[in-house]
This record gives C-alpha cells, sequence and structure tokens, in this order.
C-alpha cells in the first residue's frame, strides 16, 4: 500500500467519522435551541393570557394564527402544567405534524380550564433537515479539497524522495561511482540524502576492498604455486630418480594443479557472488555448445560415448559470454568425465530449457546437495566439487531454474530459462 | 631466437629460462619495470614473456610503448591475475597470446613457439623433426614425405610434442593443452591418442619418438 493511499484512507475515515459526530452534535444543540426559543414564545403567550384572565376575570377569545392555535377546555380540577412535543394528523395534507404544546391550568371564578396553547415544530424541523445536506456537502467538499492537495502537493512534497529513490534503484556497484544527490532545503529529505551519499561511498569503499583482496590474494596464491609447479617440471627433467622419486614428484604436481585449480574456482565463484560479470550482450548458447563438442568431439569418440542433440540456433539469451562459456563447458564436461564407457549424452536446447543428460554409474547422494560447494559424489573423489556450486551461482544470476534428476544409471541437469 | 621474460619473481623466471635453454632458446631477464623498458627498447626479441604486475610500473605500459614504436616482437603476457580486463586489454593492446600463471612450462614453449612461427615473415611454418615435417599452417603432417593421417587432436599433440622435444610432459599438460582447463586431471582420457599417435608414426617405419615415463607422462625423443 502507498504512503499516500494509507494517509488518505485514514484521513478521509476521521474526517466523516468527524462530520458525522460533528453533524449529530450540531442537529442536538440547533433542536435545543430551536425548542427553546419556541417555547419561551409559548411562554410569553402564557403570560398575556394569564393577565388577561387576571384583568378582565374571563377566558380571552380564542384565536387561531396560522402557526398558533389556542384552546379552553373546562376542566374538574387543575391540570399539571407542562410542555409537550407530540405528532398530530394533519387534515390537509395528511402527514404527521410535529406540535409543541404548553398545557397549563387556569381559574375562572372558582371554575377550572385548561389552556392549551400550540405551535408548529414545522420550520425547526426544516430548518434540521436543511443541516443534514449542509454536512454531507461540506463532507464532499472536504473530500476533493483533500484529494487535490494530496495529488498536487503531496506528490511534489514527496518529489525529492522519489528523485532519491530512482537514483538508489540505478545503483550498481559496478558502473556508477557513488550517488551525488542534489540539495534540498526539507530536513528530512536532506538527512536522508546525506544517508544515502554516506552509505553508497562506504559500500563502494568496502566494495573495492573486497574486490581488490580477492584479486590479491588469488595472485600472491597463484605466485608461489607457479614456481612450485615450474620447479617440479624441471625435476622431472632430471634422469637420475627411482620409480617411487618420480611418481611422488607426479603427485606432487598433480595436487599442486588441483590446489590452482581450487584457487580459481573459488576465485570465480566470489566473482560472481560480487557480481563483476555484469555485461551482457546476446549470446547463442547453440553455437558455444557446439564449439564444445567439436572441441572434444575425439574424446567422446574414443569413450565410445553416443552424442545425441537436438539444439536449436540460432536463438539467443541475453547473457554474459565467458558466464556461458564457464556454464556450457562445466555441464559438457561433466557429462563427459561421469559418463560410462559406450555411454550416451544427450543435449536439447530450445527457448525454454536446456536439458543435458547422460549415462553414468547411480549416484550414492542427494542430486540437490551436489549444487552445494564441496560436495561430491563419493565415486568422483577427483572433482574439486565447484563445478555445478558455479552452474548453480550462474544461474541464480540469471534467475534460470537448475534442476538435477538422477535415475540409477542416467543423469539429467535441466537448466529452465525465464 | 631470443626471448626476453620480464618477470619480476627471480626463482620463476630462472625455472623458465634452465627449460627455455634446452629448446635452443637464448634467454634475457627483466626483473623490473625500467630494466624490461631499457631493453625493449634497445633490442629486438622473437617472443618477449611480459608479466604484467612490475615492481615500478604496469607490463601493460611496455607493450603500450613497445607497439607505439612500432616494433612487432611477439608478445606473450604471463600473469597471476587472471582478471578479465587486463586478458582483453592485454590482447587489444597488440599481445599476441596470454597464459595465465601457473602454467605450465611445456604450455609455455609451445605458445612460444606458435607466436614465433606466426611473427616469421618468410611465411615458414614448417617444423621440422628428423624426418618428421609439420606445417602448422595447412596443418598436416609427413613423415619421410608420406602423409600421416592425423585426427585434428593427435595432430596438435604431435606438434606440442615437437615443440618439447627431448622434454619430459605430464599428463595433466597433455590434456590441458588438448582441452583446456576443464578436461585438466581426466587422464586416463590422453591414453587413446597418445597410442594412436605412437601407432600412426611407428606404421611409416620411423623409430619410436614417443617414450613413456613412468608415473610421470611421455617424452619426446630420437
Amino acid at each position: 500500500m502507498k504512503l499516500l493511499a494509507k494517509f488518505n484512507r485514514t484521513n478521509i475515515l476521521v474526517t466523516i467519522a468527524v462530520f458525522l459526530i460533528g453533524g449529530f452534535c450540531y442537529y442536538l444543540i440547533l433542536q435545543y435551541v430551536l425548542l427553546d426559543h419556541l417555547d419561551s414564545d409559548l411562554k410569553v403567550e402564557e403570560q398575556e393570557i394569564t393577565d388577561y384572565i387576571h384583568a378582565n376575570n374571563r377566558l380571552p377569545n380564542p384565536a387561531n394564527y396560522k402557526d398558533q392555535i389556542i384552546e379552553f377546555a373546562p376542566t374538574n380540577e387543575p391540570v399539571v402544567r407542562k410542555i409537550k412535543s407530540i405528532d398530530t394528523l394533519n387534515s390537509k395534507e395528511n402527514e404527521y405534524v410535529s406540535i409543541r404544546q404548553l398545557v397549563f391550568s387556569a381559574t375562572i371564578s372558582g371554575k377550572y380550564y385548561q389552556v392549551s396553547i400550540s405551535k408548529t415544530q414545522e420550520e425547526t424541523e426544516d430548518l434540521i433537515q436543511l443541516i443534514v445536506p449542509i454536512t454531507l456537502g461540506l463532507v464532499v467538499f472536504l473530500l476533493i479539497i483533500l484529494f487535490i492537495i494530496n495529488h498536487f502537493i503531496l506528490n511534489k512534497l514527496w518529489h525529492p524522495f522519489n528523485v532519491t529513490l530512482g537514483v538508489l534503484k540505478q545503483f550498481n556497484l559496478n558502473s556508477n561511482p557513488s550517488i551525488q544527490l542534489k540539495d534540498n532545503n526539507i530536513s528530512e529529505f536532506k538527512e536522508l540524502n546525506n544517508a544515502v551519499s554516506k552509505m553508497s561511498k562506504r559500500v563502494l569503499s568496502d566494495y573495492e576492498a573486497l574486490k581488490s583482496f580477492t584479486e590479491n590474494a588469488s595472485h600472491e596464491i597463484q605466485t608461489p604455486i607457479a614456481i612450485v609447479s615450474s620447479k617440479l617440471e624441471l625435476l622431472m627433467q632430471s634422469e637420475s630418480f627411482t620409480e617411487t622419486q618420480m611418481q611422488d614428484i607426479q603427485i606432487i604436481h598433480d595436487e599442486i594443479r588441483r590446489l590452482s585449480k581450487l584457487n580459481q574456482s573459488l576465485l570465480l565463484l566470489t566473482k560472481i557472488d560480487n557480481q563483476q560479470f555484469q555485461e551482457t550482450e546476446p549470446v547463442d548458447l547453440g553455437i558455444i555448445i557446439n564449439k564444445r563438442l567439436y572441441n572434444y568431439e575425439e574424446l567422446i569418440a574414443s569413450k565410445g560415448i553416443t552424442l545425441t542433440q537436438n539444439i536449436k540456433s540460432p536463438f539467443t539469451l541475453l547473457m554474459n559470454e565467458i558466464m556461458a562459456e564457464v556454464l556450457v563447458s562445466n555441464l559438457i564436461t561433466n557429462a563427459i568425465k561421469h559418463n560410462t564407457k559406450n555411454g550416451t549424452i544427450h543435449i536439447t536446447l530450445n527457448e525454454n530449457q536446456l536439458t543435458i543428460s547422460n549415462t553414468g554409474s547411480p549416484l550414492t547422494t542427494n542430486p540437490d546437495e551436489l549444487f552445494e560447494r564441496f560436495k561430491k559424489d563419493k565415486a568422483n573423489s577427483e572433482s574439486l566439487g565447484l563445478g555445478l556450486a558455479i552452474v548453480k551461482k550462474i544461474c541464480e544470476q540469471y534467475n534460470f531454474a537448475v534442476r538435477y534428476d538422477s535415475t540409477n544409471s542416467v543423469h539429467t541437469l535441466t537448466i529452465v530459462f525465464q | 631466437m631470443k626471448i626476453l621474460i620480464i618477470e619480476n619473481e627471480k626463482t620463476l623466471s630462472d625455472s623458465i629460462v634452465t627449460y627455455l635453454k634446452g629448446q635452443d632458446y637464448i634467454c634475457e631477464v627483466a626483473a623490473d619495470f625500467n630494466t624490461a623498458q631499457e631493453k625493449t627498447e634497445l633490442y629486438d626479441y622473437d617472443c618477449i614473456l611480459l608479466d604484467i604486475t612490475l615492481p615500478g610500473g604496469s607490463g601493460l605500459a611496455i607493450l603500450k610503448q613497445l607497439r607505439a614504436n612500432n616494433k612487432m616482437d611477439g608478445v606473450l603476457i604471463i600473469s597471476a591475475k587472471d582478471s578479465l580486463d587486463d586478458k582483453v586489454t592485454g590482447l587489444t593492446l597488440g599481445a599476441d597470446d596470454y597464459l595465465s600463471k601457473p602454467f605450465h612450462l611445456s604450455e609455455l614453449t609451445a605458445r612460444i613457439a606458435a607466436i614465433i612461427r606466426r611473427k616469421q615473415f618468410d611465411g615458414s611454418s614448417i617444423v621440422r623433426f628428423n624426418s618428421i615435417i609439420i606445417d602448422t599452417q595447412a596443418k598436416v603432417a609427413t613423415v619421410n614425405n608420406k602423409p600421416l593421417e592425423l585426427t585434428k587432436k593427435e595432430f596438435e599433440l604431435l606438434l606440442y610434442f615437437v615443440s618439447n622435444k627431448r622434454r619430459v610432459i605430464s599428463k595433466n599438460a597433455i590434456a590441458q593443452h588438448l582441452w583446456g582447463d576443464e578436461m585438466e586431471g581426466s587422464l586416463d582420457f590422453i591414453y587413446t591418442h597418445i597410442k594412436n599417435l605412437r601407432k600412426k608414426l611407428m606404421e611409416t617405419g620411423d623409430a619410436d619418438y614417443i617414450k613413456s615415463i613412468y608415473g610421470m607422462g611421455y617424452k619426446f625423443s630420437d
């Protein structure tokens, strides 16, 4: 929910409630005042009648005005004086009308009379009936004003915030310099912009530090590895070793290479994590796959592997080319390395997905776990256990779904492009 | 063939020098930026091995200067910075190849040989070893004028062996050379190729050049 919508909702509800309660109170007060006014008119009339009886010792002539009726009726005993509202049926218009009536006793020569003065309340009611539409009109008017204020003024007020938000959305560690925001004279936004600028600078410097650390660490590790590796290669040229010694040298050499590969793979994972492969271009996976397959053609043949493929090309995906190369080569080398003699590889590529399935020895672990770093099936202790982690990381970057299905002897890796 | 090795790690450049000397290359070493700059300005080399991170400056600056002076020495960048930018920048600036550390010395030698072959103006793309003649441009090989029917990987393998003649080459280095980094470690795969190549060479009636060195790899020698 938008802040403005939430604010509006509360605002409108409160406004309506205030007007309803206010209108009701207004109604009560006005009714009270008007009745009071009517009552004092009745009392003036009462006084006039009482004075007339006192002076003349007889009842005045009943006089009916437009909205005032005075009636006299003899009674056996004095009636209690009271003022009340009554509804009577108006014969002319055939509808109920409210009447305010004052009833009191008068005594003339020992005889009791009941005097009643009635005044219609119609005007009072008319007035009160006016209040309702006026109140409702005010509510509607206020709502319209509020809407206009919210729409134009609040949008204008929030504009600096939206600008800042836009800049933040565009912020990219790899291409942008630190965020520079225009000065703002609203102190809240000023504070926000300051915080954002500071944060972006810190993030950038942290990111640079991390990037250079990983690169430097890799560099510093690769150099001694390069020296050891080259010295071992020179040692190999010597002809004075025993067979066991030669074997040992080879093992050291192999392990040094493994260490180096491990370092490179971890560095690659870190780089993907740090989103250092941002540049994208239309990449034709079919071409990359065919290039790889061409390179491994003889390898596949020498293992007696039957290769079938159903590759749709040309069609392109927006990817980083290096990432696409790494992805494809990881998948294809896996399918070759972990295959059995005289096995099969089947590759399908279309706009929706890439599927590579190959024969191989049954898995001893849960296939999903193989996407985790350093998880590998026992049967393949020689691999680093990082290939599928890299595949997964690349898929994550492009929102591809990756799945490993394995039946007894067929392993299928599916990547669904979304 | 004159090679300049611009590399600040002395132990590493020593290894390279020792290995290359065995392949009849004359090597010079520059261990810092200034020496490298001086040597590249004064002399011509068939191939320069260039490390990017040097004390006193960047190797890329040397490359830039070299090409600005219209010197066409072959340049092979050897860097531990497996940074893509450096690789792309290096190749754009006119480097001939890029090899990231750590590398197999046999791979380094093969790359140097390839660069030098490409740089030769007399169009000589012929590599000889005894009676074997390899035409690297036409990608054909003959023994005693009899053509060898080689697959593309066997051809690459033969060229690799000849570039590293009389040297023990590890199986790992061969696997990496033939199929790239990803297939390193899949050592059983190279056996078939070696066996086939050896058979084809022997069928021509020539000597058995490929010797298996127990536990280590192979050696191509007469």
